[in-house]
């Protein structure tokens, strides 16, 4: 009886200290991959920054009528770019994404532009109609195919495909928290009128602040998108970092609360075993 | 000499950001020279040259390509989709560029959605080849 239990406490001491490896394993790689994605964080930022800055003293120039980035349409499609990761094991990153989509979107009809293989998988379970299927990388999404996303996507706002654009995706705040964050991209939102809008009004925009805003929109999407892609994949990196340290740390635990067992086990056994032979020599 | 805090961003990175006496850069408009002191002033860019003069008086060349830029006071930014200093262009993949841009045009017709997309293309391969040369 004794016999089994310790074998059976070996066997899983054994396993747990694989899943250690592996858990192990995969936060030294978030770790190292941190880093860089950190850096590139980091250095997307100016730009979505400054191009932010430039379009909305130039919206502050224009009324809603003379561009169709700035007019308010009834809302009745409304699409999404979600940004998730390509796989899991990071903790409540994906599910975080979804669940601030759910919760924006409510019951209203929406499509979808996934990007990470598990948003497009969820999306595509859902049935939800999807812009695009084939962005599954978050990594390595250059700065290219930002902008050719951006002009699809400005391409579908103007056909009317859809008539408010918004992104999700997550914001790296430290490497202990990663935040949600839903932001509109389209129709463009007024930022509050201020004493900024006096130095609007002195600039000269050529050759219209219209044409201007028209100009730059793509350009700003393209950078917004590309700087929420590296904030989410930092964001998935040191997510699944924190997850896999608490996983290994876990097991430790639990490997050395197993320990203790097997150890009460053993000397069950050899206690056992020896009042065996008393017993017997006592005959 | 008097300057002006520049500030040269691609989505990428932040590519300048120190002081400049001159830039000229070519916008929408044509080419367009900011001195210090210059009127508050934004304009798109397009496809062009740019000329940079950094605070030692020493002027560097690069192929900037669309975006935007902006005067507010002291403060000029520079927002670029590509910015490519000289020395950094890759001449042999520009010149690629520019031949399968140039085989796209010859089957495209002038009425077709990528007629515009190889044509953009044939003029930043051209730009880059004319900034490096």
């Amino acid at each position: 009886m004794a016999g089994s239990s310790m074998k059976a406490i070996k066997l899983r001491i054994k396993s747990v200290e694989s899943t250690m490896q592996i858990t192990k394993a995969m936060q030294l790689v978030a770790t190292s991959k941190l880093r860089r994605a950190k850096e590139r964080m980091e250095n997307s930022k100016p730009y979505a920054a400054i191009s932010r800055e430039a379009l909305q003293e130039a919206v502050m120039q224009c009324d809603e009528k003379s561009t169709p980035f700035l007019e308010l349409r009834e809302e009745k499609n409304r699409c999404y770019v979600v940004i998730a990761g390509e796989r899991g094991l990071a903790g409540g990153y994906n599910a975080n994404v979804f669940k601030a989509l759910a919760a924006h979107a409510e019951d209203r009809p929406f499509s979808v532009l996934p990007l990470g293989k598990k948003a497009i998988d969820k999306f595509q379970h859902m049935h939800v109609p999807l812009l695009d299927d084939s962005l599954s990388h978050v990594e390595g999404l250059s700065v290219g195919s930002c902008f050719q996303l951006a002009n699809r996507l400005i391409e579908g706002y103007q056909h009317g495909d859809f008539d408010a654009l918004f992104l999700v995706y997550t914001s790296f705040r430290s490497m202990m928290a990663q935040e949600v964050q839903l932001e509109q991209l389209l129709p463009i939102e007024r930022a509050e009128e201020s004493g900024e809008n006096a130095r609007a009004v002195a600039t000269i925009y050529e050759p219209s602040p219209a044409e201007m805003l028209e100009a730059v929109v793509p350009d700003y999407l393209a950078g917004r998108l590309y700087s929420a892609a590296c904030d989410s994949f930092a964001s998935e990196v040191s997510a699944r970092r924190n997850a896999m340290d608490s996983a290994t740390k876990n097991a430790g635990e639990m490997i050395s609360d197993l320990r203790l067992k097997y150890n009460r086990a053993r000397q069950g056994a050899i206690t056992q075993e020896i009042t065996e032979i008393v017993a017997g020599a006592e005959n | 000499m008097a300057t002006f805090h520049l500030q040269i961003v691609t989505p990428d990175r932040m590519v300048y950001d120190g002081e400049s006496p001159k830039i000229i850069v070519r916008t929408v408009n044509g080419d367009v020279c900011i001195l210090p002191r210059h009127i508050d002033y934004a304009v798109p860019l397009a496809i062009g040259e740019a000329r940079i003069t950094d605070e030692k008086g020493e002027t560097r060349v690069a192929a900037c390509n669309s975006g935007m830029l902006s005067v507010h006071g002291n403060e000029v930014r520079l927002v670029a989709v590509t910015f490519e200093w000289a020395d950094d262009i890759d001449l042999e993949r520009a010149k690629r560029a520019e031949t399968t841009a140039q085989q796209a045009l010859e089957q495209l017709q002038r009425e077709d959605r990528d007629f515009t997309l190889a044509e953009a293309k044939l003029k930043r391969a051209l730009n880059r080849i004319h900034v490096k040369g």
